[in-house]
């Protein structure tokens, strides 16, 4: 056991159970949902308290070591691998929903409350916290301000940092800091700017967040079309008609074809692309947007339209896109989910350009979409067990961000930088 | 443009960013203060500057760069004007939804730095939502970049929030990115009068479950609110008016519209009148230019109690409320016959009373900004901020950082240092 004097101390302040540093019980912690690199921490800690936080990171910066903060590890480009080592502070146990002010529109949370309690406990009040990451099951609040997460929803409703207005953080030398959840314009924006800085600005304990109404009624429809292009041009015109869909998600060929291939739902195998779209809103307008957003899909060539009459056929209707991923877990036995955006109008140009990348490395790559905003999560499909499909994997990783930003994107709309990607920071930021 | 706010020894209007870049060069290496300009509509916000300097006008800066409509993004120079930036923007029928006074005159450099917000605020938010993308030159000359043009981007720190707000220390903004929105086929707005302020809250927490979705909730009270402008004067006998304005389709708005006032009536709120699509567009523009002395910020739920407060001070006093946001901005007017007697002090205050302002609002966990005022220069020149917070030291650790030998307008924001 390495550093056992901080371990010894850290046992003392936080007591035993809260603290982890067999090998049997750090090898948990050796990676995120990014599989691919993996670094044991040195030492588990599970605070119970904003001030065990703050006690952690004074003890550890004295022992000048290392602390990376943890969620729920669900994180898909590494972001809680603890690449040098040191103190994982994982923030489970400090899952109180503290507040729900309801006068107010916020909830206050602590940080290790999954993103789905929080919705599930504001059931019947008629208000929802509005980012819902695919993770949002397990993903803590604390995780969603860390990478500032997004969804399906975040064209219309945006973005975690557009819902959060409260923040207490523990700061690199153990200082608790409270930027107040009344807007103080003597202060610069610093909850803008420690949402989404993935831990590395300090350790988020507490956040208040923005409560939304929930929609009074929804509209979703499924329509394939022949090509990639049918399907972002009927995009283009629906947002050109100044309806923001509440989502719009599409799906390639490709990944039409891994569902059809282990769920069955009955989708055309030669159809290029398909998108699920969703109106919200009162329910009084949502008919006539429906039926124009129904006469974009024909005018743009969709060949199947279906549109869900109940909250049933809703359901179902979500179901093929939700089910993506057990599709491509069933399908590969690993699979690297990217994240990168372009301006949505250059969709067709990004998917072209991931089908040549992944007949270069000989790779399967199939693709799902948030189409609204142009984020556009390509699949990468390989074998972990094979180095050389591995190398191959990570390098078409790499090219199609690349990609992405030649044409004039960035290389995460909401999964972060994680370790995966820091190396790519300079191409992004270099002109 | 009047630059009297600022102690200029001369002006400097580069013609691009990389002009920008070589005057802050020079003011580095000469320790010389720099105060950029934009539109001048906002050159008393802040406190004083604190030495003289040149004024740097990014008024030559002014096209639109890039505007993919399709992307519903749009970039441009930070000297455009407001107004220029809307004509663009109406062309594909989209807006950016945020009210910004003097929009003639008014830049969009100049608007990301002093971040003004309406009544629009409850429901699309404010700057901080819709800067996307920003170029920048650093207090040492070096430009630099945060963001970029996709409307959804977490890759690396969000720099652009930093620059929301910032009253310049950071550096001179050159270009900013911006996510639009797609103009409301209508609007509409319904207002009603209270007669009491305990009946003004029970209308606002009563809005947290309307059926509806109001784009602006707003609260209006004192002697020139009173007297109404646009809206016509209030009975004497009402304490307030409750405005709740609507944007959206014509269904929607009709709905809407419709549905408040059945909320309404059932809870017994009596004769609200609507301003009708065709008014409403003047409606909104006067709710969004309403001057202000003063800026309270509180929680939503604080806002009537915090209103009461400041009339028991000095009942002079208008306010105009973004009551949904905890945004109460006040009016001094020392020369206005208070409507109803609510203050119990004999001999008015010769000027607003600031401090006792700002108690009530830290005892409301909030806090109060001093904005200007025609009749009273030297306002500002007073504790504009009130006292620091766990902020401070971060942000002076940030502004070294930008601005190691203090040029950008100096005094403008204060740390608390």
């Amino acid at each position: 056991m390495i550093h056992t004097p901080l371990v010894r101390e850290l046992r003392a302040r936080l007591g035993a159970e809260n603290v982890l540093s067999a090998p049997s019980e750090l090898a948990v912690y050796d990676c995120d949902a990014y599989t691919i690199e993996r670094r044991r921490p040195d030492v588990v800690v599970l605070p119970q308290s904003t001030q065990q936080v703050a006690e952690v990171v004074k003890l550890a910066k004295r022992h000048d070591v290392p602390v990376v903060p943890r969620g729920a590890g669900t994180s898909l480009s590494g972001g809680c691998v603890p690449l040098g080592g040191g103190v994982v502070v994982v923030l489970a146990r400090m899952n109180r929903i503290v507040e729900i002010d309801l006068r107010n529109r916020m909830a206050v949370v602590e940080a290790g409350v999954p993103n789905l309690r929080l919705t599930q406990h504001l059931a019947g009040t008629g208000y929802h916290f509005a980012p819902d990451p695919a993770s949002q099951a397990a993903s803590t609040i604390g995780g969603n301000v860390a990478t500032n997460a997004g969804g399906p929803h975040t064209l219309k409703y945006g973005v975690t940092v557009n819902h959060v207005f409260g923040i207490e953080a523990v700061l690199g030398d153990g200082w608790i800091v409270r930027l107040a959840p009344v807007e103080n314009p003597r202060e610069l924006d610093l909850i803008g700017l420690i949402v989404g800085s993935e831990g590395t600005l300090g350790i988020v304990t507490k956040i208040w967040v923005r409560l939304t109404r929930d929609p009074q009624d929804y509209r979703t429809m499924r329509a394939v079309f022949n090509t990639v292009d049918d399907a972002t041009r009927t995009v283009t015109r629906v947002i050109a008609a100044g309806i923001i869909p509440a989502a719009v998600e599409l799906m390639d060929q490709g990944i039409m074809a891994a569902i059809e291939e282990t769920m069955h739902f009955g989708l055309p195998l030669d159809a290029g692309a398909m998108l699920v779209i969703e109106l919200d809103g009162p329910a009084v307008g949502l008919d006539a947007q429906q039926e124009r957003v129904i006469e974009f899909c024909r005018d743009c060539g969709a060949r199947e339209l279906l549109h869900a009459a109940d909250s049933r056929q809703r359901e179902r209707l979500w179901q093929c896109r939700k089910s993506s991923g057990a599709a491509l877990g069933r399908l590969s036995p690993s699979f690297l989910c990217q994240d990168g955006v372009v301006p949505r109008t250059r969709l067709p140009e990004i998917l072209r350009r991931i089908a040549e990348i992944g007949r270069k490395h000989q790779l399967r790559i199939v693709n799902l979409a948030h189409a609204g905003d142009g984020n556009v999560h390509p699949n990468v499909l390989f074998d972990d067990r094979d180095p050389d499909q591995v190398t191959r994997a990570l390098a078409a990783g790499r090219e199609l961000l690349e990609a992405c930003i030649q044409c004039g994107g960035s290389i995460t709309a909401e999964h972060g930088i994680g370790i995966e990607k820091v190396d790519l920071m300079e191409r992004l930021f270099s002109e | 443009m009047t630059t009297d706010a600022l102690p200029l020894t001369q002006t400097n209007a580069p013609a691009d960013a990389a002009e920008v870049a070589e005057v802050v060069r020079g003011a580095f290496r000469d320790k010389m203060p720099v105060y950029p300009i934009g539109g001048g509509t906002a050159l008393d916000y802040g406190g004083r500057p604190t030495a003289p300097g040149v004024g740097l006008s990014l008024e030559k800066l002014s096209r639109v760069i890039d505007y993919p409509a399709d992307d519903m993004t749009i970039t441009v120079d930070a000297g455009l004007t407001i107004a220029e930036l809307a004509e663009h923007l109406r062309t594909h029928r989209q807006r950016l939804p945020v009210d910004i006074p003097h929009a003639d005159r008014a830049t969009v450099g100049g608007v990301v730095a002093t971040a003004p917000s309406g009544p629009r605020r409850y429901a699309y938010g404010t700057m901080r939502d819709y800067v996307i993308g920003v170029r920048v030159v650093d207090g040492t000359g070096m430009e630099f970049s945060g963001g970029g043009r996709v409307v959804r981007n977490v890759a690396g720190y969000n720099i652009c929030r930093l620059m929301v707000g910032s009253l310049g220390p950071i550096g001179v903004i050159t270009q900013v990115t911006l996510m639009v929105r797609p103009m409301p086929e209508a609007s509409a707005l319904v207002v009603c009068e209270v007669g009491d302020f305990d009946a003004a809250e029970r209308i606002l927490a009563a809005l947290v479950h309307t059926q509806t979705l109001p784009a602006a909730v707003e609260l209006l009270a004192g002697p020139a609110q009173q007297q109404g402008a646009v809206l016509g004067p209030m009975l004497e006998s009402s304490a307030a008016r409750v405005i709740v304005g609507f944007e959206g389709s014509e269904l929607e708005v009709d709905w809407m519209v419709g549905q408040l006032r059945k909320e309404w009536s059932e809870a017994g709120i009596s004769t609200p009148i609507t301003i009708e699509p065709a008014d409403a567009a003047a409606a909104w523009d006067w709710l969004g230019g309403l001057p202000a002395d003063v800026q309270i910020n509180v929680r939503p739920g604080a806002t009537v109690a915090m209103i009461e407060q400041v009339l028991r001070l000095d009942s002079r006093c208008s306010i105009q409320a973004h009551a949904g946001n905890g945004v109460i901005r006040v009016g001094w007017s020392p020369s206005q016959t208070p409507p109803v007697a609510l203050s119990p002090s004999e001999t008015p205050p010769t000027t607003l009373p600031w401090r006792e302002l700002r108690g009530a609002a830290a005892e409301a966990g909030g806090n109060v900004v001093l904005l200007s005022h025609a009749d009273d220069r030297q306002l500002t020149a007073r504790d504009v901020w009130g006292p620091p917070g766990d902020a401070a030291t971060v942000v002076r650790a940030i502004k070294d950082r930008f601005d190691p030998q203090g040029i950008l307008n100096p005094g403008r924001l204060d740390y608390g240092s």
